[in-house]
């Protein structure tokens, strides 16, 4: 049996972060993963390739769009094979470089399924073949999620896709109808409409992206409304059929109507689960909770004193960046630091076109919370560089405690909202004030303004945007 | 040029006396080379140099005190200059960690613990109630989220009925889903008045199904707008306990052996839980940067009972540290002579050298640290202590019998280490002795590892090993890993983390001899058991007089938590299972 201080199970944006700091910090550190090289469905088969098709999406948009101000293209000519063979290579290049980094850090990459046999052992099923049992005195548990699924849809046909199958383009289909409003359902419908598909989407509830602000919602759903076959809200699927050259699919809306329409694909995208099962957590003391999501302490330790969890598998929200700072705590930890998980903002980014971002506190959440707060708003229609890139369909807000003027959150939606809120996620963090963000010079012209321009008009001092502070 | 602090030496040690000086200036030394051996509360350490090169000036000598980050050589650094700062001391081994921290860390000055938060505390408590709705609003309970998808289930138990009182948490319905049966919990304390489903019936995610007269405000509901916003509350709480585990203080303390534990608890005040993937909102978040957040955290200053004096409350490291040296002068202040007699003043001594010759010495580091908790365990722990008396005749033929087989192996087969594994079984099967007591928030925290200290004598005087996790060892493990940590503890060696998270304790003082003795519990612990020197009695048995092995015990008890019957029975079930280790095989 091989022996290694910790060994990191999952090889995602938790696992291989937590790794290769273990890895920093002196520690002998085992990773093991399911793919070639460390990545996870992040870098396979999530945020990575999804954005390099969302930039191809932007593009073909954008081509379109610049016709009104007199430049335009001929229609694209869409060469998928070529397409899909860039965006692997995109994630080729990406995940061939975290093998490289693994091994110059002496990570142990071990390419295979890990199944824990006690609280200090773990056996790996190898995918070259063969097994290996390892002892070890820490694990880190970062095996991540899997996309979850209504059973009763879930039909066995190669026209239901799910995120996974929806990146590998296997073709742009005619009609695509798209189960589920959330990020990844509106990241792919948008994508594949851009291609050239007719996208239409079903939604649970009352409104696209549920748990995000309305406020910002709405220029995303305007836009998706009118590039969009269809948007049918308060409307669920109750089956699917396969057809000779299609999918039938009854649904259902508020009323208990039932309609049957026919799709060359349909994608569900209803959400992701936590992976547990299969681990062999059974043998150790790791307990998870009614929805399956491993317990674990500020620390990220679960009840199983020499293994910790971090990412999707340790709770919500599962994202990325989550699961990196995670892993890094669950670390530092493991070294004898005092570290804690106390995020104050997690930044949420939805890729569409335009983006929508937010991080710390939400206006929906606050009120909901009967939490007082004020809020500022820059609308991007008063922003210049908005202007010049002919999208004034965005805006910035900030979520104030009235009492302190501290900002606790930040939501924007517009292009390039995404890189936009890490600026609001550092003003949490800091516990800044709005008048820290009016106080600090942005530059001109470029959209980071809006942020500035948010917090002068909580004050009634927008120079862009003459709206007089009342009371 | 380089000078080499004394770095970060543990949990709330500023300073620490040196026991020697390993170097003299001209001589030549490595990186993580040790140049000092210095004397904590806990321990003798080795303080590794943070550079290569030749010692220039050395600033203190045997028997100096110094504080963490000040300065104690100067090192004019050979070669590769370019490597200038601490940031490559990362690659020490992994135990080592904990003791040396970098350089940069050097500015912290450690602290104790908020012991004095009661008046604060209360302050606060009596703020957050003024703002909650009035008593006896009809709260309309709704069926919580039960799960990803689940939009109804089955009712299939009410759990409680018209006219009764119910607490905050109590499970009202008993519900079954596709996945699981799970209790639905009450939102609030109060009346029930109404009961709208039946055993049997479905019920759908937010239907009403209660109504309850509130004598307490739902959690989350802060403000005045509160009552208006009762519906969509219950939606708000189903979140809540979704996100538990992250969000809620609760497992946190569960799961925490460390001594920083305690604090980490209390800085997450009413966490609430996530929506929309954000982190859970905090009543009153302290303004405070992560690094702020993490400096305090790390000399134990509660982030949350910190002033700010920025813009906004903003928290300051400044003010993290002002804080920290207001608590050390409160302690002071508050006396108790250094812990040597909690609440008690001192009284004046005689001048002893009237009556004949005396020396006077200071007290070493390690008596004092040793006077201060018993002293304090005398004073807050309510002590009983229990004796007994097992028949170890076959268990010590057995230890010969096994004893060499063991010493192959490395360790050595006492009576000690048997009784390490017997105790973490006897944890297992008495919760309320793997405890502890929180008296400030009136708590029991149970702990779900089991850790036994071993009390040693060792020629710097007592220490307390601990063996971790000893329902998952042999005895033999146990064996080696306790003949490992003696050795350690009489040379000096023992690592901080060696010496935390104990649950229980035993001392043993048989190899000296006497009877009974009463041990003094080891706080945070609750209970510790004592063994004495086994001796052979006539003891009768099938009608005659048999010669036995008979060893005493005594289990002392923190009366607080343990019941004096619990005491006996868990000293009977000791005794039994060192009379026939079979049962042991069977239950542990």
């Amino acid at each position: 049996m091989s022996k290694t201080n910790l060994v990191v199970v999952g090889a995602g944006p938790g696992g291989y972060v937590a790794a290769f700091l273990a890895a920093d910090l002196g520690m002998d550190v085992t990773l093991v993963g399911k793919d070639e090289n460390p990545g996870g469905v992040c870098l396979y088969r999530g945020c990575i390739p999804s954005k390099a098709l969302l930039h191809v999406a932007k593009l073909i948009n954008e081509s379109r769009e610049s016709a009104e101000w007199g430049v335009e293209f001929s229609e694209p000519t869409i060469d998928l094979d070529k397409l899909r063979s860039w965006k692997n290579s995109v994630v080729e290049k990406l995940t061939g470089g975290l093998g490289q980094l693994a091994k110059a850090r002496n990570v142990r990459y071990i390419r295979g399924t890990a199944t824990f046999l006690s609280s200090t052992t773990l056996k790996v099923a190898k995918h070259e073949g063969g097994e290996e049992e390892l002892s070890f005195d820490k694990a880190i548990l970062a095996t991540g999620s899997v996309i979850a699924k209504i059973p009763s849809l879930d039909i066995a046909s190669d026209r239901l896709l799910d995120s996974t199958t929806a990146l590998d383009l296997p073709a742009i289909p005619k009609r695509l109808l798209v189960i589920g409003g959330g990020y990844i359902g509106l990241e792919l419908g948008s994508a594949y409409r851009a291609l050239g598909a007719k996208v239409s989407v079903v939604e649970m509830t009352s409104g696209l992206l549920p748990g995000a602000d309305r406020d910002l919602v709405t220029h995303l759903a305007k836009r998706i409304k009118a590039s969009f076959e269809e948007v049918m809200l308060e409307t669920k699927v109750v089956a699917l059929e396969e057809k000779k050259n299609a999918l039938a699919v009854t649904i259902e809306d508020k009323k208990g109507e039932k309609t049957t329409k026919e799709y060359d694909n349909v994608l569900m995208s209803i959400g992701r689960k936590p992976t547990t099962e299969g681990l062999g957590l059974e043998k150790t003391d790791v307990e998870t909770d009614e929805r399956g999501w491993v317990k674990v302490d500020a620390q990220r330790r679960t009840t199983d004193a020499n293994i910790y969890a971090i990412g999707d598998v340790a709770g919500e929200p599962m994202l990325a960046h989550k699961a990196s700072h995670e892993g890094k705590v669950a670390v530092e930890a493991i070294a004898g630091e005092k570290a804690v998980y106390e995020p104050r903002a997690i930044p949420a980014v939805v890729f569409t076109d335009p983006e929508l971002a937010w991080a710390g506190l939400s206006e929906t959440e606050a009120k909901k919370r009967g939490v007082k707060v004020e809020v500022a708003k820059f609308p991007w229609a008063a922003s210049g560089r908005a202007t010049t890139l002919g999208r004034s369909d965005g805006v910035t807000k900030l979520v104030i405690d009235p009492e302190t003027e501290r900002v606790l959150g930040v939501g924007v939606c517009g292009p390039g909202a995404g890189e936009l809120i890490a600026e609001g996620a550092l003003a949490i963090e800091m516990a800044a004030t709005v008048e820290d963000l009016k106080m600090t010079i942005h530059p001109h012209p470029t959209l980071s303004e809006t942020v500035m321009e948010a917090a002068d008009a909580f004050f009634g001092q927008s120079a862009h945007y003459f709206r007089p502070k009342r009371k | 040029m380089k000078s080499v602090t004394l770095p970060e030496v543990g949990e709330n040690i500023e300073k620490a006396e040196v026991v020697s000086v390993l170097v003299s200036e001209g001589d030549q030394i490595e990186e993580d080379q040790p140049i000092l051996e210095i004397e904590t509360d806990k321990a003798t350490l080795e303080v590794p140099s943070s550079a290569s090169g030749t010692v220039v000036k050395l600033y203190v000598k045997q028997g100096d005190e110094v504080e963490v980050g000040q300065t104690v050589a100067d090192v004019e650094e050979s070669g590769n200059a370019a490597s200038d700062k601490g940031e490559e001391k990362s690659e020490k081994d992994d135990d080592e960690k904990s003791e040396k921290k970098s350089d940069e860390k050097s500015e912290k000055k450690s602290d104790e613990k908020s012991e004095k938060k009661s008046d604060e505390k209360s302050e606060k408590k009596s703020d957050e109630k003024k703002s909650k709705p009035q008593y006896g609003d009809v709260f309309h309970y709704e069926l919580p989220e039960l799960g990803e998808n689940i939009e109804e289930a089955e009712v299939v138990g009410v759990l409680v009925e018209v006219g009764d009182r119910v607490e905050k948490e109590q499970p009202l319905l008993e519900i079954e889903t596709d996945k699981a049966t799970i209790e639905a919990p009450s939102t609030v304390a109060g009346v029930v008045k109404e009961i709208l489903v039946k055993k049997g019936e479905k019920a759908k995610v937010g239907q009403l199904v209660m109504k309850i007269e509130t004598s307490e405000a739902p959690e989350e509901e802060a403000s005045e707008e509160a009552t208006a916003e009762k519906k969509s509350e219950p939606t708000a709480s189903g979140t809540e306990k979704k996100s538990e585990p992250t969000a809620s203080g609760k497992e946190e303390k569960k799961s925490e052996p460390t001594a920083s534990g305690k604090e980490e608890k209390k800085s997450e005040p009413t966490a609430k839980g996530f929506e929309d993937g954000q982190p859970p909102i905090q009543e009153k978040p302290a303004p405070a940067a992560p690094s702020v957040r993490r400096l305090a955290r790390e000399i134990g200053v509660d982030i949350n009972r910190v002033e700010g004096s920025g813009p906004g409350g903003r928290i300051s490291m400044d003010d993290v540290k002002a804080h920290s040296k207001r608590m050390n002068e409160g302690r002071v202040e508050s006396g108790g002579g250094g812990g040597l007699a909690y609440g008690i003043e001192p009284v004046e001594l005689p001048d002893f050298s009237k009556f004949g010759e005396i020396e006077r010495t200071k007290m070493p580091t390690i008596r004092k640290r040793t006077a201060e908790r018993l002293s304090y365990a005398w004073a807050t722990i309510p002590h009983v202590t229990q004796h007994d008396k097992a028949d170890t005749t076959e268990l010590e033929r057995a230890r010969k019998q096994f004893g060499d087989a063991v010493k192959e192996r490395g360790g050595k087969l006492t009576l000690t280490a048997l009784l390490v594994k017997i105790l973490g079984a006897a944890l297992k099967e008495f919760p309320q002795f793997n405890a502890s007591v929180d008296m400030a928030e009136r708590a029991i925290i149970y702990k779900k590892y089991y850790n036994v200290g071993v009390a040693a004598d060792t020629p710097k005087g007592l220490l307390v090993p601990v063996l971790k996790n000893v329902h998952r060892k042999s005895v033999v493990e146990i064996a080696v890993e306790l003949t490992e940590l003696s050795k350690k503890a009489r040379d000096g060696k023992l690592g901080l983390d060696e010496m935390q998270g104990s649950c229980m304790s035993i001392s043993n003082l048989g190899g000296l001899g006497g009877t009974y003795f009463t041990p003094v519990v080891n706080p945070p612990e609750v209970a510790i058991l004592g063994v004495s020197r086994g001796a052979y009695e006539p003891v009768f048995i099938d009608g005659e007089f048999e010669a036995r092995l008979m060893t005493p015990l005594s289990l002392s008890y923190d009366h607080r938590v343990i019941d004096g019957a619990d005491a006996v029975r868990f000293l009977r079930w000791i005794v039994e299972a060192m009379e026939n280790p079979f049962k042991l095989a069977l239950e542990a």
